[in-house]
């Protein structure tokens, strides 16, 4: 069997979230000489057709969730044959619950997709003040900085943090998005955000878009 | 007004439309952050509903975070001789404070479990830190739990609602979220659930129908009492719930339990309060007789033209986008949706906020909202 064939098992297997024929495959790679970052490719590619089906309807978020699982076990086969370089990552986001909420279900499906997108995610957690989420765009310097809140209370946050990352010269640096049930476009306009998503994979496709 | 209320319920046309705002959160978290208006400095509750001339939801809450006044759960839990119930509070000895944790234990010969919630908002919200239900293992410590748990009616605690309020409102009891909806908000979190139904597929079907014997259990605890309505407090969302597990795991729930709710002489509404476009084509197929606080644009994904098609003969309760009650949205957004929604959904409907007003919100817009309603009425 060319390596092709195999490469396209795996991908079908991820796709089908067949952990165990995916581990067995990704197995069989390694024993072939496959380089582990270049598997990794072809499990991205395998992403990319289970994000083209959410797209089209045939999977859910929950399907999402599941192939980030799936993954994971593919990537425990390949951990100890990485090497010391890592996986490239097509960029870097910091997340955070702004202060005073720590409602956190769709943050933490946004952070998880936003992984098993290829991103280096930097979850700063729930009810997070505009201090340290700032002084955390300082140190890691993101791509994106991911704002999330559900409570009509908080939203007035997201402006402040912009206000903030403003005076310490970030603002334009970073771009934000920001995401939770109470936000609305016109909200997000007025607090001078890049983007609101008002899905986690909206979100997603937001952020691959700019990175 | 106790005769409109359950016009709804019986389906019945001509009544005048009730507007039946919840208002503790918005209450609560004032009153503990000092913040609100001065009209109302020095009110309870009810004398603030009074003053605004509308009607509580909940007279008869669960008595716990979320539910208005002092409220009356209806019925009392009682666990099994040995089942141990542990809590303990961080801090807050006096009052609850915003860094306040509740930490409770269940200890029982088959094992133990823990669950961590924060205290939010000032104090008058709880959220689950640490899960209750986290392994397989966890699962046969829950059963024997609920295994051994019983529910009681509480006749006192009824009475003294009814005289309160029981003749302007129908007493609305709450039961547990639907099984999957139970796990995945309330006990074991979204991730988890779905990992655990992906690996353990038929464990986890098995023990969703032990959760749905506790139904069982308290509808039947229930039956022959005054309950005009029973809410399951479900937070559904398509998100969490798609439409294969709807099918799957939500619809057949529903449509074992509902005939044991209409047999009692009583209608079951459930809090959909997420985006629904895709399970709003699924929810005649539950036997449901009404979903509360589902959520138009622009807070929710759905138009009201798509509510009404998908819920059809369903009443609603509520329909007002909370983000409508906030200062940045102008009035005559909020009019001219209230309009359309009475248009849209009367005579099934029970106006409301979807799902509250907010702390943020502006208390004089349920003043106009009312006023709204009064001249809707008047016309009928």
């Amino acid at each position: 069997m060319a390596n092709e064939e195999l490469f396209a098992e795996i991908r079908a297997a991820l796709v089908e979230f067949d952990v165990d024929l995916l581990k067995v495959k990704t197995q069989e790679a390694l024993d072939r000489g496959v380089d582990a970052e270049e598997i990794i490719g072809v499990l991205s590619e395998g992403m990319d057709v289970v994000g083209e089906r959410y797209q089209t309807g045939e999977y859910f978020v929950t399907s999402l969730i599941i192939a980030g699982e799936t993954m994971k076990e593919a990537l425990e086969v390949l951990e100890p044959h990485l090497s010391g370089h890592g996986v490239a990552k097509r960029g870097k986001i910091v997340m955070a619950t702004v202060a005073g909420d720590i409602h956190d279900i769709g943050k933490n499906i946004f952070t998880t997709l936003m992984g098993t997108a290829g991103f280096e995610v930097i979850d700063l957690g729930v009810d997070v003040p505009a201090e340290v989420i700032v002084a955390a765009v300082r140190e890691h310097s993101p791509d994106i900085l991911g704002l999330s809140a559900l409570l009509t209370t908080n939203l007035e946050q997201f402006p402040l943090i912009v206000e903030m990352l403003e005076k310490e010269g970030l603002r334009s640096k970073v771009k934000i998005v920001v995401g939770g049930a109470t936000v609305t476009d016109e909200f997000a306009k007025r607090a001078g955000v890049d983007a609101h998503a008002k899905s986690a994979v909206e979100g997603v496709n937001i952020c691959k878009a700019w990175v | 007004m106790y005769e409109d209320l359950m016009a709804v319920y019986e389906k019945k046309e001509g009544s005048p439309l009730v507007f039946q705002p919840r208002l503790r959160h918005w209450y609560d978290v004032n009153y503990n952050a000092g913040t609100l208006p001065e009209r109302y400095h020095g009110m309870y509750l009810d004398e603030v509903y009074q003053d605004l001339g509308v009607p509580p939801r909940e007279v008869w809450g669960p008595r716990r975070i979320g539910s208005e006044l002092s409220g009356y759960f209806a019925l009392n839990a009682v666990e099994g001789d040995d089942v141990e119930v542990w809590t303990r509070r961080l801090s807050g000895y006096m009052g609850m404070s915003e860094d306040d944790y509740l930490v409770t234990e269940y200890r029982t010969p088959v094992g133990s479990l823990r669950q961590v919630q924060r205290y939010t908002e000032h104090g008058t919200s709880l959220m689950n830190v640490e899960y209750l239900l986290k392994d397989l293992d966890d699962l046969k410590v829950f059963e024997h739990i609920l295994g051994e748990r019983s529910y009681r009616w509480d006749q006192n605690r009824y009475e003294w609602g009814k005289k309160r309020y029981g003749d302007a409102i129908p007493l609305r009891a709450n039961l547990e979220r639907s099984p999957l909806m139970w796990l995945i908000v309330g006990i074991m979190g979204f991730k988890k659930t779905v990992t655990m139904i992906w690996r353990h597929p038929q464990e986890m079907k098995e023990f969703m129908g032990i959760l749905e014997a506790e139904h069982v259990k308290q509808i039947t605890a229930y039956r022959g009492k005054p309950v005009a309505e029973l809410n399951f407090g479900d937070n559904m969302h398509h998100d969490l719930c798609p439409p294969p597990y709807f099918k799957e795991y939500v619809t057949p729930f529903y449509q074992r339990v509902m005939p044991r709710v209409h047999a009692q002489g009583m209608v079951a509404s459930s809090h959909f309060d997420g985006y629904l476009k895709q399970l709003l084509p699924l929810v005649g197929e539950t036997s449901l007789d009404g979903l509360e606080c589902v959520t138009p644009a622009p807070q929710g994904d759905v138009t009201l033209g798509e509510m009404k098609e998908g819920m059809g003969d369903m009443f609603l309760r509520d329909g007002i986008p909370a983000v409508y009650m906030c200062p940045w949205t102008p009035v005559e957004t909020l009019e001219s949706h209230v309009r359309e929604l009475m248009e849209t959904f009367y005579p099934r409907l029970i106006l409301g906020i979807s799902d509250l007003l907010p702390a943020n919100g502006d208390v004089e817009r349920i003043r106009l909202v009312k006023e709204m309603v009064e001249e809707f009425n008047a016309e009928l």
